[in-house]
Parts: structure tokens; C-alpha cells; sequence
């Protein structure tokens, strides 16, 4: 089973196929969950404190917004950690997690520099469009072994 | 009985992520404010987003333009605004910008805007809540025009503690002195008033508090209102200089912080609120008449003998700044020169890192202690094109928007 | 500044979305009720919100698939369900990422057929997907292929 970084992060979509077709995502919940359950000061409603964006300064200097570093927190861990990555680059509308154009940016960009597996792709626009866009992912999917 | 809570809509892009909702939240109920997030559906956020015509790429700024599309149609209720996004996020400065221009144009709904750091704490954004809560739920106190009866205005400020009397509409009494400790120069600077004045304490029928020691203040006086310092000198303002209809900018430099504010009909539109640099207040003035062994009093008339562009300054810091100045003095520089390089330097840096953040309508006037620096006042007027207005009395500013607001609580007015 | 104590800690929280024909959340809630043995399962207008330890979750999620395998779909949540700090009765509106789910609902019929069509077709008869970042420039033999077309 492979660690795979799915983008948008918070995508329903691909958390679903890559579970489904025997792997784990590396999603916004699962970062989210590690804040909510760690123990710690009262920071309502995400648990990321203002030390989060200061953890931030890893992966952007401190000129960068507050917002960027605090959410680098959040996905910096989960890149280091991640062995394949499935990228939609088409993915405009989501929100809160994802809400924020430079962090999509740099995420993107960090993948990119990762020496992993990568799968690029668009949301489909039609059923057939589906049938390859499913396919492609289960193909990758198989290619990072693990249960088929 | 505490009033309803005034529900404030929030449009902004990284707070969660910042670490500090809670802290908008915090300082928002401390006002009886209630933070809420408009509801939209996904295909009016497309909409709105695309009529707005702003092509951001972030995601949750195009929420925020779609919101503020919804409530400034009336499809979402709500009392005020508060928008809210990333220090030094170019693009959401773009849209925090022409969203706090298109609410204030398109509604009555009262906006403010802040750009926020980490270190951003419910102290920091209270004052401005409870502006912003004021004028949603009190636009019918702060549409009092005249001041009636005898009324008390007291300004407990960072830096100097102001006191009016007013009675009939006329301040008839006046105490000054700077801030100690903050009763014992409030006690001081209203018995200074009374005894101008001709009273007692006891003529008094009605008492109003601002500035930072307000609340302290404000229960030692037992005073009717207790209101943050930029509803009340807002009013001031306008009410001093006579410009209580239509538009007005005002302005006043502070020692501890600036304001900005647009105002229409007496009301604080949108306004801004700086107080992160020294070199950008009236501290940094006082620091060079200090080393120009001038009177504070004495700079402004100083300056407007001299020509500032004569003296490089390195930068608007109040430590690397004034170091300049010192150069320029042993270069050779005139005192003249470096007094009104400094004026300049105060102005140029409010003027960029704050009144970039308000619509400058005219007239603009200018408050508070360093409104009577005249070399200060010719700066700003110099760079934002305009003759600025200082009305009579306005170092006394927030004792006279107290007194006059005050006046709507005597008993049988 | 307050003690945070977590609560539910060492469990996971999952969305089981419905976008269905023929199960409705409804179906799906009484289905998972059955076999829950003491994992929360809070039932929404889009699917249910089933929370335990993971193994148990786990389970619970292999049997609902079963219902209709190409229509259910699955993702973690980082809040417990119903938690006040993310429930749009509290916050006056949806979350951010609920909008996310919603642009995302749009597509997952294409998603469903192609679960489907998948079981249904050789998988090496289906075209590749196109990349998004493969720009290439028109073919030379492409190219010459229209220019011959046109001139015919």
C-alpha cells in the first residue's frame, strides 16, 4: 500500500479511488485529524495555532502570508511523507483547505521536485471522459503495487 | 437587558490558517458581535465570482467576493462587515481593497478591513469591532448633531488625557496634560475643565469616555457612554469643522496609533487603524524636537521654514530615521530642513501604508494633538493634493465627540 | 489562552457519500445501523459520517460499498461527526470545503460510469487520459496528414 498525496487535497474523488483501488490517501482530513486530536491551547475551529505558521518557516520564508505557512504545516509533513501523487490541474473550486492559490502553487511545485510517481490530470467533462479519467488512476494505482 | 448581537459576516481568506478565527470571534463577542459566514450556494459563488469581474485565482477570496455580491444585494442579512485576509497577500490586497470600495458604495452596511499576521490578537481587533458594532447599532445616537444640556467629554489617550465641558453646543471648558497614571490625569484634567468652565461636577448631566482608558475611565466617572475613539472622533471631526453632511476623510496621527476614517453624514464608512510603527506617529515628532532642543509646540512653525526634500532619510524608522536626521544636522543640514523632513516623513508613511486603505474624499481633516504640528499638516495636504481642514479645538478632538454623543443620554433629552 | 482536550482521540471519522439512483442516504443509515456495533454513525443529507477505530470503520465502509459499489464514495474528515466547529449551524454557512464537495458532486457521475464501464471493458481497449501538461506542439505528421486532407 502506497502513501499517495492526492491534489486538490480535499478532493472526494480521488481520496475515494485511491482508497478503493487498495491505497492510502494523504488528504486535508488526515492532517486536520492529527490537529484536532493533539492535546494542546484552544485555537477554535482547526486547532492550528499561531505556532502552526511558524512551523510554516520549513517550507516558507517568513515574508510569505501567515495563511500559506499555516497551511504549509499542514501539507509540508504529508509531501515529506508521500510516495506517489495524483494532481488535477484543473482544480479551481475548492475551497478552505485548498482555498488559497499560492500554497496550491508551492504544493504543486514541492511534488514536482519529488523524485515519486506522479499522475496529471483533468476533472473529466463527459462519461467517456470518466471511463479514461478512472482508468488512468487505476493503472497508476496498480503500477505503485499493493493489492490491485 | 443586553441587546440583540449584532451579526457581523466575515469575508476573508486564511484566518483559520493563520491561527487566529478564534481570535476574530474572541473580539467580536466582547462587543456582543456575531461572527458569521454567509451561505451560498456553489453555483451563485460561480456567478457572483464572474460578474464581479476581479479574476483572482485563490479560491476562498472568490468566496469572499461572492459574498460580498450577496450581501450587498440584500439576498444574505447582515449588520456590519468585517473583512479579513493575509498581510502581505498581494492578490488578496487587491480584493480586500475593491471589496471594502464596492460595499461602501453599493450599501450602508458598515465595513472594516484588516490584514493580519500570526501574532494577530483579539486585543488588536477589538477596537475596531466595537467601531463596527456602534455604528450598526447606534446610527441614531451618532446622528446627534448639537450638543444640548452641560455634558463632559473625556479622552484617556496613550499619550495625553483630554477633557471638554460643553453646554449649549459651546465648549466652555478645557483641561490638557499628558498621561500618567490613567485616573489620577483624568481626575486632574476634568477638574482643570470644571474650574474653566465655572462648574462643579455636579452640573454635569451627562458623561462620555474614549481612547485607551476609556473603560477605567469610564467607571470612575460613572459616565452614559463609553464608546472606541473612532466612532466618537469621527464625529468630532465633522461636527468641529461644520462638515456634518455629505463626505469627509479624517485623519489623526496619535501617539500610539493612526486613524483613518472615510465618513459620510457624520458616520465612519470604512476606516483603517495603524499602530505597528512608532516612526509613523506623533513619537517620532516629539524624538526630533527633542534633538532639536525645540519645543514640541515649536516644530511645526520650524518646519514650515524649511524644505525637507534637502535632507536624505534612509528610512521612516523611528531609531534609523531619526538617525538620519542626525546625520543631515552634521552634515550641515538647517534645523529648518531636518524639522520639516521629519513632518514629511510622519505624513509619507501614514499616506502610503494607511490612506492607501480609505477613499480620500474631501474635505480631509485632520485631528488630535499633532494636527496643530502645522509643518505635519502641510505634508499630508502636499501629498494627497488637497488644503486640509484642522478644525478649532481639535486636539481635544475625542473629549468633544464624547460630550456631544454624550448629550443623547440626559435623562429628559 | 484555554487547555485544549481532544476528544475521540485514536479514531477516524470517514464520509460515505450516496450519489444514487437507487439507495438513498436513508437506505444506506439503516444498512449501517445494522452492523455498526457501537461505531457512530451520524446520517446527512449527502450520505452518512461514521466514526470509530479505524478497522471497525473500515469494515462498516466494505459492507455499505457492497450496496452499489460505483455510486458510494469514501473520504476521511478531520472533525468528529457533528462538531460544532465545523457545522453549518454554528458558523452561519457552509464550511469552505463543503463547496469543494459540492463542485466535486457535479462530476462524480462521469466517476460512476467509469467504475462501471471499467468492469464492463477491456482496460487496455480504453484511450490514455490526456495529460494536462503535455503541450506538445502539433504533430509533423499530423500536420502533413490535414494539409493532404485539405488538398484532396
Amino acid at each position: 500500500m502506497a502513501k499517495v498525496f492526492i491534489y486538490p487535497s480535499t478532493s472526494l474523488i480521488l481520496a475515494d479511488l485511491v482508497m478503493r483501488y487498495g491505497h492510502t490517501p494523504l488528504s486535508s482530513a488526515v492532517a486536520i485529524r492529527e490537529h484536532i486530536q493533539t492535546a494542546g491551547f484552544e485555537s477554535a475551529p482547526l486547532q492550528i495555532s499561531p505556532e502552526d505558521p511558524k512551523k510554516g518557516l520549513k517550507w516558507a520564508a517568513v515574508e510569505v502570508p501567515s495563511g500559506v505557512r499555516g497551511r504549509m504545516a499542514l501539507y509540508g509533513p504529508m509531501i515529506a511523507e508521500a510516495e506517489a501523487a495524483i494532481i488535477i490541474n484543473d482544480a479551481d473550486l475548492a475551497f478552505g483547505c485548498m482555498g488559497c492559490a499560492r500554497t496550491n502553487e508551492l504544493i504543486v511545485f514541492l511534488l514536482r521536485q519529488k523524485e515519486i510517481p506522479k499522475l496529471d490530470l483533468n476533472y473529466p467533462a463527459g462519461e467517456e471522459e470518466g471511463v479514461k479519467f478512472v482508468a488512468a488512476i487505476k493503472k497508476f494505482l496498480s503500477g505503485l503495487g499493493g493489492r490491485p | 437587558m443586553t441587546p440583540p448581537a449584532v451579526r457581523i459576516a466575515q469575508l476573508s481568506c486564511g484566518p483559520e490558517y493563520s491561527g487566529i478565527q478564534q481570535e476574530i470571534d474572541e473580539a467580536a463577542r466582547a462587543v456582543n458581535g456575531e461572527i458569521f459566514h454567509p451561505d451560498l450556494a456553489l453555483k451563485s459563488i460561480q456567478k457572483d465570482f464572474d460578474a464581479f469581474g476581479l479574476n483572482v485565482r485563490s479560491p476562498d477570496l472568490r468566496l469572499a467576493i461572492a459574498r460580498a455580491r450577496a450581501l450587498v444585494e440584500g439576498r444574505i442579512d447582515a449588520d456590519a462587515i468585517f473583512i479579513a485576509t493575509c498581510f502581505r497577500c498581494a492578490e488578496a490586497a487587491i480584493v480586500r481593497n475593491e471589496l471594502r470600495r464596492y460595499i461602501h458604495e453599493h450599501s450602508r452596511l458598515p465595513v472594516v478591513s484588516y490584514s493580519f499576521t500570526e501574532r494577530t490578537t483579539a486585543g488588536t481587533l477589538l477596537t475596531r469591532m466595537e467601531a463596527l458594532t456602534t455604528i450598526a447599532r447606534r446610527r441614531a445616537l451618532l446622528a446627534r448633531e448639537e450638543q444640548t444640556g452641560i455634558t463632559l467629554g473625556v479622552d484617556s489617550g496613550s499619550a495625553t488625557t483630554k477633557a471638554v465641558v460643553m453646554r449649549e453646543n459651546k465648549i466652555v471648558g478645557t483641561g490638557w496634560e499628558p498621561t500618567t497614571e490613567v485616573l489620577k490625569s483624568a481626575n486632574s484634567v476634568v477638574a482643570k475643565a470644571l474650574a474653566e468652565a465655572g462648574l462643579t461636577r455636579d452640573d454635569i448631566e451627562a458623561v462620555g469616555t474614549t481612547g485607551y482608558g476609556r473603560f477605567l475611565v469610564g467607571k470612575e466617572l460613572n459616565a452614559d457612554l463609553i464608546q472606541e475613539e473612532l466612532t466618537v472622533n469621527s464625529k468630532g471631526a465633522v461636527y468641529l469643522a461644520d462638515r456634518q453632511h455629505g463626505t469627509a476623510t479624517v485623519i489623526d496621527i496619535g501617539g500610539m496609533d493612526n486613524k483613518a476614517i472615510a465618513v459620510q453624514d457624520g458616520i465612519p464608512g470604512t476606516f483603517t487603524m495603524g499602530g505597528i510603527c512608532a516612526g509613523a506617529s506623533g513619537r517620532f515628532l516629539e524624538m526630533t524636537s527633542k534633538r532639536l532642543g525645540v519645543e514640541i509646540t515649536e516644530l511645526g512653525p520650524l518646519a514650515m521654514k524649511g524644505f525637507g526634500a534637502n535632507v536624505p532619510m534612509n528610512s521612516y524608522c523611528i531609531v534609523f530615521g531619526t538617525q538620519s536626521l542626525v546625520n543631515a544636522l552634521a552634515a550641515g543640514s538647517s534645523r529648518e530642513d531636518v524639522a520639516a523632513a521629519a513632518c514629511h516623513s510622519v505624513a509619507e508613511q501614514v499616506f502610503e501604508q494607511q490612506l492607501q486603505e480609505v477613499d480620500i474624499k474631501e474635505p480631509v481633516i485632520m485631528v488630535g494633538g499633532t494636527s496643530l504640528i502645522e509643518g505635519l499638516v502641510f505634508a499630508m495636504g502636499e501629498l494627497l493634493q488637497t488644503k486640509i481642514v484642522v478644525p478649532h479645538h481639535s486636539q481635544y478632538i475625542g473629549s468633544v465627540g464624547s460630550a456631544l454623543l454624550a448629550s443623547g443620554f440626559i435623562k429628559d433629552d | 489562552m484555554k487547555e485544549y482536550a481532544p476528544v475521540h482521540v485514536g479514531t477516524i471519522t470517514r464520509y460515505v457519500v450516496v450519489e444514487s439512483f437507487e439507495v438513498t442516504p436513508q437506505d444506506l443509515a439503516i444498512r449501517a445501523y445494522e452492523i455498526s456495533k457501537g461505531v457512530m454513525i451520524k446520517e446527512t443529507c449527502f450520505g452518512l459520517t461514521i466514526m470509530g477505530k479505524e478497522e471497525e470503520v473500515d469494515r462498516i465502509i466494505d459492507e455499505l460499498r457492497r450496496v452499489d459499489p460505483a455510486h458510494i464514495f469514501v473520504k476521511d474528515r478531520g472533525f468528529p461527526p457533528g462538531d460544532a466547529r465545523r457545522c453549518r449551524s454554528s458558523l452561519g454557512g457552509a464550511r469552505p470545503g463543503f463547496h469543494g464537495m459540492e463542485f466535486e458532486m457535479t462530476v462524480i457521475p462521469y466517476i460512476s460510469h467509469g467504475i462501471e464501464e471499467l468492469e464492463k471493458r477491456d482496460e487496455k481497449s480504453i484511450p490514455e487520459a490526456k495529460n494536462p501538461l503535455d503541450r506538445r506542439t502539433l504533430d509533423v505528421d499530423h500536420l502533413k496528414k490535414i494539409i493532404d486532407a485539405q488538398e484532396t
